[in-house]
Parts: structure tokens; sequence; C-alpha cells
């Protein structure tokens, strides 16, 4: 664990982001600002408008960009860690037009648990897959919520924050630790 | 640019043989009861040549015929995300080398254009240019490894010395360049690592000069080649709904007739100023993949020619010395010069808190980069949407139904790079 001290609490998305948002914003967020609250809305550095709903919203936010406004293309899921707060859990989500060439981004804040949206984006399951099996959150309704990075196996979930750097042994240690004690029959 | 698939010569379209036909079985048409007695588990990899990489599939077979087909991926997972927590920026960049591995230079492009969008530094013109010309000769040499393997995996042995003869010459252009053969860590944030020499751009010009022709050869040994079309054509069929359903990005989505080019859609670099075209195809099949990538490199070649001959003179880095070191010269006369080389090489560049997704086309597809930066030297967490994870997640659905060798013929199309898809 070498991540600095007192960094963890400064991670994304608070208001500073849309203090520095560019002019484009009315323009970029009109779109929107019919079906959903406005204070819910902002723009990221990247120029990506963003929307961040509460978990029991997530699915009915997914369906209506989906159908009313057009994004039609899933391109990405991810999760933020972040222990310090609670929930500790931030999930990105992000959609692509395919008529206006824009993403959009729908934030939620969750803990170990969220609503599937596999049955709206089939191309979701792994990336699904992959958010449960680094960071352990489940996501309700998935049709096969397996490890798809690590070994079934595996205890722990490594792209948390309190799983440590370098706390598994090397591959083979073992072995080289049998043979310099001389018991090679082990 | 809509590419069309001559289908003369043929005893029928073999996609509609396919599709028409009540013999083919699937996991639908089988009842489960004689799936149980009957069918055949097979693991096709890890270790498989045909896999490119480390990739397995589960399959169930009805005789010749794939029934399920189950990938398991993950054999290759390295970490690299939470390695990119505790590294400086700089040092994280020598990572996304390694993930897609036939593609560093793209790799490297979005991870700085990230980075440098967090900073909102300005990059000089010179560098900028030189990115586009490195970004498509990387496409050029991904794409020959993509031909000379896949052939390969047909049995077309020599297309794949042909492919590596030009393959081995970019490389050396790369060593040229940077030193390395393949993992250059070229594009640093800010600029690139060194200036490109006159030289080295006259014999990168020679390469585009003599490479068009090459590339007819390639044509010449497979395009009309009665085998090769009879075991592509048809074969792993994705149409264009699923296409943009299913995620598929890159060459596979715009073989099922998407037009969907990031570079033309969402230009960044100044893509909007090259004069190219982005290749369509109709039929969404593995010939049509095959004849995407081809004309692809070509339109590679047209806008390498474009980028050398603009190739203004200049500096090739920011001038933003929070990003980029000072020159060495300045290092013996200025105090500030002296005060920035020493906070970057040890703290590393300290980008303003933020997130960010910047994604770039690959040879594969839509490539980002979701950076989210707390102000510290190390990123808060760094995510790479890869390609080839999105394109493999359908490989059953263009797999099932069809026979095992087909299966091989469709790995080959979807181009993955396993680093890439595990990281």
């Amino acid at each position: 664990m070498t991540t600095p001290p007192g960094t963890l609490g400064a991670a994304p998305a608070e208001p500073v982001v849309e203090e520095a948002a560019p002019p484009a914003l009315p323009a970029l967020l009109a779109p929107f600002g019919d079906a959903f609250p406005v204070a819910e809305l902002g723009v990221t550095q990247d120029g990506i408008a963003s929307i961040r709903v509460e978990r029991d919203g997530l699915l009915s936010t997914i369906r209506r960009l989906r159908d009313e406004l057009g994004y039609i293309r899933f391109i990405d899921v991810t999760a933020v860690d972040d222990p310090s707060v609670d929930p500790r859990f931030e999930l990105q989500y992000l959609l692509y037009t395919m008529a206006e060439h824009r993403w959009v981004r729908v934030r939620v804040e969750t803990g170990e648990s969220v609503p599937s949206i596999t049955d709206l984006f089939p191309a979701a399951n792994w990336y699904e897959r992959e958010v449960f099996d680094l960071f352990g959150i489940h996501f309700e309704g998935h049709p096969k919520l397996v490890r798809i990075m690590m070994p079934d196996d595996w205890v722990g979930h490594p792209l948390r924050k309190d799983y440590p750097i370098g706390g598994e042994p090397v591959d083979f240690t073992v072995t080289r630790a049998v043979y310099a004690t001389g018991d090679r029959r082990g | 640019m809509a590419i069309h698939t001559e289908r003369t010569g043929m005893d029928g379209d073999p996609t509609t043989v396919r599709a028409t036909n009540p013999e083919v079985r699937t996991s639908e048409t089988i009842p489960p009861t004689e799936r149980k007695r009957n069918l055949m588990k097979m693991n096709l990899g890890p270790q498989h040549p045909s896999t490119h990489g480390v990739l397995r599939l589960e399959l169930e077979l009805d005789g010749e015929t794939v029934v399920t087909c189950n990938p398991i991926i993950g054999y290759l997972h390295t970490g690299i995300e939470k390695t990119f927590e505790v590294k400086t920026y700089l040092h994280g960049l020598t990572l996304t080398d390694r993930m897609d591995y036939l593609n560093p230079l793209g790799c490297n492009l979005a991870y700085c254009l990230a980075i440098e969008k967090l900073f909102e530094c300005e990059i000089p013109e010179r560098a900028t240019v030189a990115r586009v010309l490195l970004a498509e000769l990387t496409r050029i040499n991904s794409h020959l490894v993509w031909l000379g393997t896949g052939g390969l995996d047909l049995g077309a042995t020599s297309i794949m010395m042909y492919c590596f003869r030009e393959r081995e010459k970019l490389l050396d252009l790369f060593e040229w360049m940077s030193g390395a053969r393949m993992m250059t860590s070229f594009i640093r944030p800010g600029g690139l690592a060194d200036d490109l020499e006159p030289a080295l751009l006259v014999a990168i010009g020679e390469f585009l000069d003599d490479l068009p022709a090459r590339i007819d050869e390639y044509e010449d040994l497979l395009t009309e080649n009665p085998l090769f079309k009879e075991r592509l054509i048809g074969i792993g069929v994705l149409n264009g709904d699923d296409a943009i359903t299913l995620g598929v990005s890159g060459p596979i989505l715009r073989a099922s007739g998407v037009p969907h080019d990031l570079r033309k859609s969402n230009p960044y670099i100044g893509y909007e100023t090259y004069d190219f075209d982005a290749i369509v195809g109709q039929n969404g099949d593995c010939y049509d993949r095959y004849k995407v990538r081809i004309a692809e490199m070509r339109e590679s070649i047209k806008i390498c020619k474009q980028a050398l001959a603009r190739m203004p003179g200049g500096p090739v880095k920011t001038a933003n010395r929070k990003v980029m070191p000072p020159p060495r010269e300045e290092l013996g006369v200025s105090m500030e010069a002296l005060i920035h080389h020493f906070k970057l090489f040890t703290e590393g560049i300290k980008p303003p808190a933020g997130e960010v997704y910047l994604p770039v086309e690959s040879p594969r597809g839509e490539l980002g980069f979701y950076i989210v930066s707390d102000g510290s030297g190390q990123p808060a967490r760094v995510h790479y949407r890869g390609p080839s994870y999105a394109n493999l997640q359908v490989i059953s659905r263009m797999a099932e139904g069809g026979q095992l060798a087909d299966l091989i013929v469709i790995i080959a199309s979807i181009d993955p790079v396993l680093g890439d898809v595990d990281r």
C-alpha cells in the first residue's frame, strides 16, 4: 500500500468540476433538461455530460436514455472505490448515441449491490462480471455472475483500495522455499 | 466508402444457405435431453496457436457442429489497472505499451491524450502531426500481424512470411525512432519522447511508397482465391443492429455495415483535416472483415503520406513545465528549470483533480482510458476500455451453429489481442 494518506477522500466528481465546466454546458445538457433534474447534471473535463442517479433510479434512467434519447450503444461500466465515504463505490456507466456521436455518463453511488443492466444492454454482461470480480459489487439479475479475470477460487477483490498490492506470494516461490530447506520429498 | 463482395462462381450464397438450412443444429434447436447424451465437451486453448494468445474456449460439439461456445478469459490478467495506482503517470505509460501489444503507440496516445485533457495543455503542431503518423503506422503494423497470423490459421502459410517481411521493416523504423521495436513508450504526456529525425521521415516515406504494391501482393494471394473465399464468405455473420447492441467496435462493426469510426465521428488530434475514408462492409461476415482491414491499410497509407507532407518544424514537447521536463541545457543556467526537473523526476506529473474518459480508434475499435486524478502524482483510478474485450464477447453469437473449423476463422477475424482483453 503506497497510496499516500489523505488522498482517497479527494476522489472525483465534486461540484468543483461543474463550476469549471466550459461555456458549452447548456447546449450539451439541453437534451437532458426535460428528462432529468438539473441538479443531477454536469459536465466533466472531457466534455461528456453526466447524470447522477440514485441506485433505485438506475434502470429507469438507462432505459430512458436508450429508448427516448437514442443512447443505444453500451460502451463501458466501471467502478471507483473510496472506502472513506459511505457508500464506498461509484459506478460509471458510459453510453453512446450513434445519431449525435456523443457519450453520456451515468453515475450511481452504491454499496455492494446494484441492479444489473444486462436485460437492457446484453453487452454489459462481461463488464459487470469484471466489476464483480475486481470490486465485489453484486449485480442483481445478472445471468451468470462469476469471476472473469481472477481464478474461480480467488479470495478478495483486487481493485478495492484496501486490497494490498504485493500481498500475494509470487508463483513458484513456495517451491523454491521447499528446495531451500532440502526437504524435496515434500 | 463501401466495399462490395463479388460472389460469382460460388454455389449459392452461403449466408442464405446457412440461414435456411433446417439441418443446422444450435443450442436452440437441439432438445435438452439429446444434448446430455450426445454432445462432446472440448477445450480449445488456452495453449493453442490459433487462439492468438491464451484464450480458452469451452465448446460443446455435436459432431463437427459447435452447439455452445463459452469463452474463458483471464489467463493473461496481470492486474495492470491496480498497478497504475502505485505508479507515477510516466511509469504508467510503460504499462500501456503492454496492454494491446500490437498497438503500443495507440495505447500511449489514448493515455497521453487523457492526461493532457486533465492539464488542458497545448501540444506543439509537430508533435500532433507526428502522433497521427505514428498511430497510423501502428495500425498498419497491427493489421499486418492480423493478416499474417489469420492466413496461417487457414493454412495459408506463405502470407505470414510476406506480412512479417513488411512488419519487420516497420519495426526497424520504430527501433530507429525510439530504440525499442515494440514497447516504444514514445508518445509521452505533453508531446513525444524525442524528435523524429529527417532521415527517419525519409525512410518512413520510402516504406510507404513501397507498401501499396506489397498489399497488392497479399491481395493477389488471397482476395480472389476460391479456397480462401470458401472459408470466409458467410462465416461468423453479425448484422449491423446486433453489432451495435452487443457493443462491438472497430473493423468488425464497420464490416457489419455501420459507418462508425471515431476518427470521423469524434475526431481527435486533427483527423478531421485529413482526407481518408471510413471503410464500410455490407455482409458482416469474415470476408468483409478481411476486406475492411485490407482497405483500412490503404487508407492509413494515405493518412501517413499527408502527415509526412505537412510535417511542420518546431518543438515536439509542450512548453508546459508541469508536464514535460525542461531541456537539458536549461538546467545549468535556470534555477526554475532545475526545480521543475527535480519535482518532475521525484514526484512525477500531477494533473489537477478530475476525471476524464478519452477514446481513440485503435486497429481493433474504441480504445478508451478513464483516468481519475486526485491531484497527487499517482492516479486514483485508471480504467482501460479495451476494444477486444467487447468484440470477443460476441464470439459465441458468431460461432454457435457453425462448424468447428469455422470457429478458427472467426477467432482470426475478430483479431483479439489477449493483452488487450485481460490486462
